[in-house]
């Protein structure tokens, strides 16, 4: 009977003395504590912290047992009670980064291995078999030719900036496959942003639309995407979402090019796409490498068309500025929904 | 008659833990639905304890299946879980009265019938654990023919008596300890006294242990495996006492078999009590 | 029954297993990973279909992390999952024997 462990779970909020305790515990692992986890399950022996392990949305991150009781049957009753936690909160499929070393703990916990970026940081899953199904889902969706190109977009929401940049790069290449990204974490819903890529693509041939997942751009694969605070962001992140869209999703489709848009205003979609160019033509890899190219952005009196600036006009209710950076289709959409009312920036 | 020393609890979401329990040989095994397991994982609990119920390896054992309060939203199900699973008695905590006995007992015959179990195999025990049940503890023992045992839970009890537990001779359980002893004898049923909760301390244990059987309790409630074989020594009888409750069993046995109406021994009239006496004894006998 | 949303059961101890369940419309894909596949990977196997085949279930993901459940384990945890991924319905304890 070990009812010397006793679990809990936290708020990082409300226990500043907690979090104090969790930060020393983690250091001790040469961890660092993650702000952004949500929520933490703790455990305490007499009242001391022994082990930790922060949850952000579908992801287990910051996970920490005291030396004194490695090995034993703890690390797997911390990794029982998180993932009972996630299961609470209603995330079943998880994700967790971990330091390379501790692998085969993590294995013990039922997640396997995705990405690794070499002595930094492994990227797993709680499924053996997941990244393969997705595999299979997409290998089917494969098109002919030799040059096939692939996007990803937020499109929050669908512009003529995004529009010029799919046509480019459907011009060029074979096939073009399109994803959009979707975590719920914009402006605009997923389901109003892939239902405006939608309308608003629908006429350009050799395209092949696909929802987002998982797996590109979201919450496990890109955490740093989704932050408020863009200036803080880590870079190796941005190696995770890459190399798994090296390694897996580009092999199943056959892609042999990427295409992004320019940014000059967002920072973080200026350094991903440095890091692009880096991790998906320069870093070695078992996965053939890819050809990054990017697509100036399109501008209009000499600036630039991006969604950020469409959003700005929006909040201000000024319909009639947007005209000229949406395609018709998204202006009807923002017309029906949002005429007079405001709507938050992102 | 059946032998009943030691109760193990054994928390019904713990596989490794039902599955070995035998192991331990106590007389009794109590798979808990109530205490051991949180509300999320009540579910899924309930049926590990019902496949568990099922173990050969309990053949020999008395299961007894903790269900949560009728009341709750866990309880029915448990018991359906319980009786389904054939489970040998079921202990209903927190009993304030006698209805809550009858209550239980008109859903355990209904579910009897249902999963086609003779009527009436099922036994109970009421586990008491408030004043309320101290002071109904005779209407409890005598309710109903299914009671097996009543139990005294000291925590719940202490705390609805708004007192603590003070180690050493704790006049704070005697009454309680007394009610629920007296209650026993006039039902002839059995009397369980409270869980140890500290499981290192084998002294205390064993102090604790004397005091219930000096008051009259058949066994105890044991929330560790180690207790189980530590109360099965203390509840041992001492081989003159072994002796003697032979020789009365065979004076008994002997009487019986010529037909005679009285049994003597080394001159004296033995009493049925004494008899039963010396039956209680020897299903005392430690056995490793 | 069936498996209308994504659910889990069990934990990572020893002697217990970890169920995942998710909904597939193609069929029923079941996997299982375990220390002991080799030895017991057949028992464990034949326990969870045995199991979701009196529950009814022909179609949906099933995920086993199993830390050398028994039998008995293997059956009341995968009931509980398929139970908790089947919504709120009622237990039909026949199908639970």
């Amino acid at each position: 009977m070990d009812k010397e462990f006793q679990f809990s779970v936290v708020d990082p909020k409300d226990s500043a003395q907690e979090m104090d305790a969790v930060r020393a515990l983690l250091a001790a692992n040469q961890l660092e504590l993650d702000l952004h986890n949500q929520v933490w399950v703790v455990c305490h022996v007499r009242g001391r912290l022994v082990a930790c392990a922060g949850l952000d949305h579908n992801v287990i991150k910051c996970v920490a047992v005291s030396k004194e009781f490695r090995g034993e049957s703890l690390s797997l009753r911390l990794g029982s009670e998180v993932i009972a936690l996630a299961a609470q909160r209603g995330y079943f499929h998880l994700f967790l980064y971990s330091p390379p070393h501790n692998r085969e703990l993590f294995q013990g916990w039922g997640f396997y291995p995705l990405v690794e970026v070499s002595e930094l940081v492994v990227l797993m899953e709680n499924s053996p078999i997941a990244i393969k199904r997705y595999y299979e889902s997409l290998q089917i969706q494969k098109r002919p030719g030799d040059r096939i190109g692939c996007m990803v977009l937020n499109a929050n929401p669908f512009t003529l900036g995004h529009r010029f940049l799919v046509e480019t790069a459907a011009s060029e290449c074979d096939w073009l496959h399109v994803f959009v990204v979707k975590e719920d974490a914009s402006a605009f819903s997923y389901a109003d942003r892939f239902s405006l890529v939608a309308d608003g693509v629908k006429d350009i041939s050799r395209l092949a639309l696909h929802e987002g997942s998982d797996y590109i751009i979201s919450r496990a694969t890109f955490p740093g995407y989704f932050l408020k605070e863009k200036e803080t962001i880590d870079r190796s992140w941005a190696a995770i979402d890459l190399l798994l869209f090296r390694e897996y999703i580009a092999p199943a489709l056959g892609i042999t090019h990427r295409y992004v848009g320019t940014e000059p205003l967002d920072p973080v979609t200026n350094n991903y796409n440095a890091d692009m160019k880096y991790w998906l033509e320069k870093a070695s890899s078992p996965a053939n490498s890819i050809c990054v190219v990017e697509v100036p952005r399109v501008s209009i009196k000499g600036m630039p068309i991006s969604a950020s600036r469409v959003r700005g006009f929006l909040a201000q209710g000024d319909l009639e500025a947007i005209r000229h950076l949406v395609p018709k289709t998204t202006l009807e959409f923002l017309e029906r929904h949002y005429s007079g009312v405001g709507v938050a920036q992102a | 008659m059946k032998t009943r020393r030691s109760m193990l609890f054994v928390p019904g979401d713990n596989p490794a833990m039902l599955s070995t329990a035998f192991v331990y040989k106590p007389d009794s095994v109590m798979f808990d639905l109530e205490d051991a397991v949180s509300p999320r994982e009540k579910d899924s609990a309930r049926l590990l304890v019902f496949h568990a119920l099922g173990l050969p390896a309990y053949k020999d054992i008395e299961r007894v299946v903790r269900i949560n309060r009728l009341d709750s939203e866990y309880g029915l199900k448990d018991l359906e879980a319980a009786i389904r699973g054939r489970a040998d008695v079921v202990r209903l905590p927190k009993t304030d009265s006698a209805d809550d006995i009858h209550e239980l007992e008109s859903h355990v015959a209904r579910l009897e019938k249902e999963c086609s179990r003779p009527v009436g195999e099922t036994k109970l025990i009421a586990a008491i654990e408030s004043a309320s049940g101290v002071v109904n503890a005779l209407a409890i023992a005598t309710s109903s023919q299914r009671m097996a045992a009543i139990a005294l839970a000291g925590f719940d009890y202490l705390v609805d008596m708004q007192t603590s537990r003070s180690g050493g001779s704790e006049p704070e359980l005697f009454y309680a300890r007394a009610a629920i002893v007296h209650a026993a004898r006039v039902a002839h049923i059995d009397a369980f006294d409270v869980v140890y909760g500290n499981v290192d301390d084998e002294e205390g244990f064993l102090r604790e242990v004397q005091i219930a059987k000096q008051l009259g309790f058949n066994g105890k409630s044991l929330i560790h495996p180690r207790q189980v074989d530590l109360l099965h020594r203390a509840y041992a009888p001492t081989q003159k006492e072994l002796d003697h409750a032979q020789r009365v069993i065979a004076a008994a046995d002997a009487a019986h078999r010529n037909g005679q109406g009285v049994v003597a021994l080394d001159g004296k009239m033995i009493d049925p009590p004494v008899v039963k006496e010396a039956e209680l004894i020897l299903s005392r006998v430690y056995a490793s | 029954m069936k498996i209308i949303k994504q659910a889990v059961a069990g934990t990572l101890e020893s002697s217990d297993l970890l169920v995942k369940v998710e909904p597939n419309d193609s069929g029923l894909d079941i996997v299982i990973q375990s220390e002991v596949v080799k030895q017991f990977g057949k028992q464990i196997r034949a326990a969870v279909a045995e199991t979701l085949a009196k529950l009814d279930v022909d179609r949906g993901t099933v995920v086993i992390e199993d830390k050398g459940a028994l039998d008995y384990a293997i059956r009341a945890r995968v009931q509980a999952a398929v139970l908790r991924g089947a919504g709120s319905v009622d237990v039909n304890w026949g199908q639970l024997s």
